[in-house]
């Protein structure tokens, strides 16, 4: 390879260390795992989010900051979610970080509606959310939705069940 | 995938086994030279960052293969080989990225490309919804003839296609580029 070429990889790595150097001062952090870091504390807005763990569910479930997102968002009430519901499922609204696009909803649609305990599921830009009706008698604990979120390639910020979901 | 611009045409169809590496096949007709490469492409996504707002993405390609083309108006074939960085940025609103591809074609040259685009969607389509992005382009090509160029260009993108139009000022030239995700 000649020299210019070099020299381009090198400007180019250059540029590259210089976005992680921003990125690693960023309130995100780049190196968050599945839940670690999720702090989110430059995003307290003063919300007082009460979240009960109060089902089997939540079964190693820690280290969430539900203080930290204001939008408390409820479930995207589709067709599907609504026949869902109606079937007797539950509710789960999970607040997703970095859905900004039809691709990253495409790839969450996919990894989560291939679940057996899946009824339905909806990932909504606008609130930034996932939507996800659990079918009657099945279970996805808190710690699968992250895992199936990381597997999709997305990370999550809160997750709201049943009355929370609704908005109730 | 398809791209086409200035200088090539190429089509990558590629496989993703995880939501941070795919590996794909990858042909280019590199249409100055008239060089037309076959190359084994992969992909890893080496980091993405995570907002409410945002998400950014530092992606590292590479490749090997065979170029066919003519050296002295005789045909060749030589072992190719190339490398490249991405990285992007974007909200639901704006869009930026660069990205630098460096290509080893033997006894059939060296080639360099640096991209960096911005981009800006008038609205903010929800899921399902048709997308719309106007972006611009800057391209250097260091093997080119007239080096730096400007594209702008329209990118729609809904579900699990991607379709991007634009023209490039300089070269008189139209720039295609179409994805479709299985």
């Amino acid at each position: 390879m000649n020299t210019v070429f070099f020299k381009s990889l090198t400007l180019t790595v250059m540029l590259a260390t210089s976005m992680t150097a921003l990125a690693d001062h960023s309130s995100e952090g780049p190196d968050h795992d599945a839940m670690s870091g999720m702090q989110h504390s430059d995003h307290n807005h003063g919300h007082e989010h009460k979240h009960q763990h109060q089902d089997s569910a939540h079964e190693g479930h820690e280290g969430h900051d539900h203080g930290s997102m204001n939008m408390a968002a409820n479930i995207t009430q589709t067709d599907e979610v609504a026949a869902a519901l109606a079937a007797g499922g539950a509710p789960v609204v999970v607040d997703v970080l970095g859905v900004v696009c039809d691709f990253c909803a495409t790839a969450m649609n996919k990894i989560f509606g291939k679940r057996d305990e899946v009824a339905a599921v909806y990932v909504d830009l606008d609130k930034k959310t996932l939507s996800l009706v659990i079918g009657e008698g099945e279970t996805l604990s808190d710690k699968q939705i992250e895992k199936l979120a990381k597997k999709a390639g997305y990370r999550i910020a809160a997750i709201r069940r049943d009355s929370e979901a609704l908005g109730g | 995938m398809e791209t086409s611009n200035r200088a090539s045409s190429a089509a990558l169809l590629h496989y993703t086994p995880a939501y941070n590496y795919s590996i794909g096949a990858r042909y280019e007709w590199m249409r100055g030279a008239d060089i037309r490469m076959h190359a084994i492409q992969p992909t890893y996504l080496a980091k993405r960052w995570f907002g409410k707002e945002y998400q950014a993405n530092l992606y590292l390609t590479g490749g090997i293969g065979r170029a066919e083309g003519k050296l002295d108006q005789v045909s060749t074939t030589e072992t190719a080989s190339f490398a490249g960085i991405m990285a992007d940025w974007e909200t639901r609103s704006l869009f930026a990225s660069y990205e630098i591809r460096a290509a080893d074609l033997g006894k059939l040259g060296n080639q360099t490309m640096h991209a960096a685009r911005i981009g800006w969607a008038p609205y903010e389509g929800d899921t399902g919804d048709l997308h719309t992005w106007l972006m611009l382009e800057i391209d250097r090509r260091e093997h080119l003839s007239r080096a730096t160029t400007v594209t702008p260009l329209i990118r729609f993108f809904q579900g699990p296609a991607l379709l991007e139009v634009g023209y490039n000022l300089s070269d008189s030239k139209p720039l295609i580029n179409f994805t479709y995700r299985f």
